[in-house]
C-alpha cells in the first residue's frame, strides 16, 4: 500500500520521480471515486428518511404554536 | 522544486491561498450567527443544522463535479473556442489546464509532490460554494426540509455557480470573450447567481406563516437576537477580505504571460490574470463598506438589521470593478447598490409577496446585479482580458467591458443561473411533497421535539440529588 518506503531514496531519483502521487494505493483513485458518491447518496437518503419520520410524528402530535414557551429550560 | 527563488514564490502563492481559505471559514461561522440571530427562538438549532449540513455536502459534490464543471466549461460549451486548445467543446483535452486534471480520481487532486497549488486553489473555491448555497440558506429559514435545502445548495454551490465562475471568472471564459464580462471580486458570480436562485426558490416555497395579513400586507419579523446578528455581519465582512486576497493571484510575471519578448513585470493579478494591486483592492473594499453602511444608516432611517446587511451590500456592489475602481468611486457605487436593494427588497416583498426572511436577495441579489451594470458603464473601454489582440485563436481580441455586455452579463447570473434554475428545482422538489415541512412543525417549531427532550432531561437532573 505504502507509495514512498523511504525517503532518501525517493528523493534522490530523478526529478521527475520525485514530483508525483505519495498518498497510500495510487492508481486505486477510481474506487476511492465510487466509494464517496456511495457515502454521499447513502448519507441522503438515510438521513432524509429520518427527517420524513421527525416531521410526520411531530406534525401528528400538533403541538399548538405556543406550546413550546413551557419547554424553555433555564436549569 | 529545486531552484529556491521558484520554491519561495510556489511556497508563498501555496500559503497565501491556505490563509485566505481559513480567513473565508469566518464567512460561514458569520452566515451561521447571522441566521440563527434572524431566526426565532423554536427554529434555532435547525437553522444552525441545516447551514451547517451545507459544508459536507458541497464540499463531497465539489470534489466529484463542482471544480471539474469549472475547467470543463469555459467555452459554453459551443459558445467560444478555447485560447488554450483553439476548440470550442468542453475542455476535456491534455491541454494545460484541462478539466482532465480534475477529476476526482486525478492524482492531483490529492497529496502530490508536483503540485502545491491545485489543492489550496480548490480550497478557496470550495469556500465560495459554501457562501453561495448559504446565501440561499438565509432566505428560506423557518420552512424549508434539510433534505430539499440540500438538494438547493448542491445545485447551486456545486453546479450553478461552477458554470458561471467558469463562463464569467476564468480567463478563458465565453463571456469575457463574447460580453465584455468583468467581475474581479464577484458581484455576479456569486451574489447575484445565489441571490437570483434564492428569489426563484421562495417564489415556489412561500412566505412563513404569518408573514402577510389576510389583506396582504407584509408584517416584520425581526431578528431575535440583533447582537448575533451583529456579530455574524462583522464575520462575514472578515471573511470577505480573505474572499478578496482569494480573488487574485499573488505574484505574476505578466511579461511572457502576455508574449511580450523581454519585458518581466510581476504584479497581483485579477482571476482573470490583469493587473491589480492587494493594497488598492484593500482601499477599495474599506471605502465600499463605509458607503454600504452610510447610505444604509440612511435609507433605513438607522435600522441596525439593514445598516449591518448595508455594508455588506456596499461591498458586494462595488466588487465587479474594484480591481480598479478610485475608492471614492468604490464608496459611491456602494451608496447607489444599497439604495437599489432595500427599495427592491420592499417592492418585492408587496409587489409579489417575497418573504426574503434575512434579505438576501436584495444584498446579494439585487445589489450584484446593479453592481455589474454599473460596472460596464464606470470601466467602459477597459479590456476584459489581458490575452490581447492577436492572442486569440483568430487573432481578434476579448471584446472590451461594456454597459450592455455587462448588463446581459447581469441577466444571465440572476435570471439565467440563478433564478430559473432555483424556480425549476424548487418546483419538482414541492411536486414530491419535499420542500416545505408541514403546516403543525412550522407552526410549533422545528426544535420543538429537541426543547421537550431537554426539558424532560432537566427534569430529571434538578430532581437528583446525588
Amino acid at each position: 500500500m505504502a507509495t514512498v518506503s523511504n525517503w532518501i531514496d525517493h528523493l534522490n531519483k530523478p526529478a521527475e520521480e520525485v514530483v508525483g502521487a505519495i498518498y497510500p494505493g495510487v492508481g486505486s483513485e477510481g474506487i476511492l471515486v465510487l466509494i464517496l458518491a456511495v457515502i454521499w447518496i447513502g448519507w441522503t437518503v438515510v438521513s432524509s428518511k429520518q427527517e420524513s419520520d421527525k416531521l410526520s410524528k411531530l406534525a401528528r402530535k400538533r403541538p399548538s404554536s405556543n406550546a413550546w414557551k413551557s419547554n424553555i429550560t433555564d436549569g | 522544486m529545486t531552484d529556491e527563488l521558484g520554491a519561495l514564490t510556489t511556497i508563498f502563492t501555496e500559503f497565501y491561498y491556505w490563509i485566505t481559505v481559513v480567513l473565508m471559514f469566518l464567512i460561514h461561522v458569520g452566515f451561521c450567527m447571522y441566521e440563527v440571530g434572524a431566526s426565532r427562538y423554536k427554529h434555532h438549532q435547525h437553522t444552525l443544522m441545516k447551514n451547517t449540513m451545507l459544508i459536507p455536502l458541497v464540499t463531497v459534490t465539489w470534489f466529484l463535479f463542482g471544480w471539474w464543471i469549472y475547467w470543463a466549461f469555459p467555452t459554453g460549451p459551443g459558445l467560444a473556442p478555447s485560447i488554450m486548445n483553439e476548440s470550442a467543446a468542453l475542455i476535456t483535452d491534455d491541454s494545460a489546464f484541462s478539466s482532465k486534471w480534475y477529476l476526482p480520481n486525478s492524482e492531483l487532486m490529492a497529496v502530490n509532490l508536483g503540485d502545491h497549488i491545485s489543492g489550496v486553489f480548490w480550497a478557496a473555491f470550495l469556500l465560495f460554494s459554501w457562501t453561495a448555497a448559504s446565501i440561499v440558506s438565509g432566505a428560506v429559514i423557518e420552512r424549508i426540509t434539510t433534505f430539499a435545502f440540500g438538494i438547493l445548495a448542491i445545485a447551486i454551490g456545486s453546479v450553478f455557480w461552477s458554470i458561471d465562475a467558469a463562463w464569467g471568472w476564468h480567463f478563458d471564459g465565453w463571456m469575457l470573450k463574447i460580453l465584455g464580462y468583468h467581475d474581479a471580486y464577484a458581484s455576479g458570480v456569486i451574489h447575484a447567481v445565489a441571490g437570483g436562485f434564492a428569489l426563484g426558490v421562495l417564489a415556489v416555497l412561500g412566505p412563513r406563516i404569518g408573514k402577510f395579513s389576510s389583506s396582504g400586507e407584509p408584517r416584520n419579523i425581526g431578528p431575535r437576537n440583533p447582537w448575533l446578528v451583529t456579530v455574524g455581519l462583522f464575520l462575514i465582512y472578515t471573511g470577505f477580505w480573505g474572499f478578496y486576497a482569494a480573488c487574485n493571484i499573488p505574484i505574476y510575471d505578466l511579461g511572457p504571460e502576455y508574449g511580450m519578448e523581454g519585458v518581466t513585470y510581476f504584479t497581483a493579478t485579477t482571476i482573470y490574470v490583469t493587473p491589480t494591486t492587494l493594497s488598492g483592492i484593500t482601499m477599495n473594499f474599506l471605502m465600499s463598506l463605509s458607503g454600504g453602511l452610510l447610505a444604509g444608516y440612511v435609507v433605513s432611517k438607522g435600522d441596525p438589521f439593514w445598516t449591518y446587511s448595508s455594508g455588506l451590500a456596499g461591498i458586494i456592489c462595488a466588487s465587479a470593478g474594484n480591481d480598479l475602481y478610485h475608492p471614492i468611486q468604490s464608496l459611491i457605487i456602494g451608496m447607489i447598490g444599497v439604495v437599489i436593494a432595500y427599495k427592491m427588497h420592499y417592492w418585492v416583498e408587496r409587489r409579489f409577496k417575497i418573504d426574503d426572511a434575512v434579505g438576501a436577495v436584495a444584498v446579494h441579489g439585487y445589489a450584484g446585479f446593479a453592481g455589474l451594470v454599473i460596472c460596464g458603464f464606470v470601466l467602459n473601454g477597459y479590456p476584459s482580458s489581458g490575452y490581447s489582440v492577436g492572442a486569440m485563436w483568430d487573432g481578434t481580441t476579448y471584446a472590451a467591458i461594456n454597459p450592455l455586455g455587462m448588463f446581459i452579463g447581469a441577466i444571465i447570473m440572476f435570471f439565467v443561473l440563478g433564478m430559473i434554475p432555483g424556480y425549476i428545482i424548487a418546483r419538482v422538489l414541492n411536486g414530491i411533497g419535499k420542500l416545505r415541512i408541514p403546516r403543525e412543525v412550522e407552526l410549533a417549531g422545528l426544535d420543538y421535539q429537541i426543547m421537550e427532550e431537554a426539558k424532560e432531561d432537566e427534569k430529571t437532573v434538578a430532581s437528583s440529588s446525588t
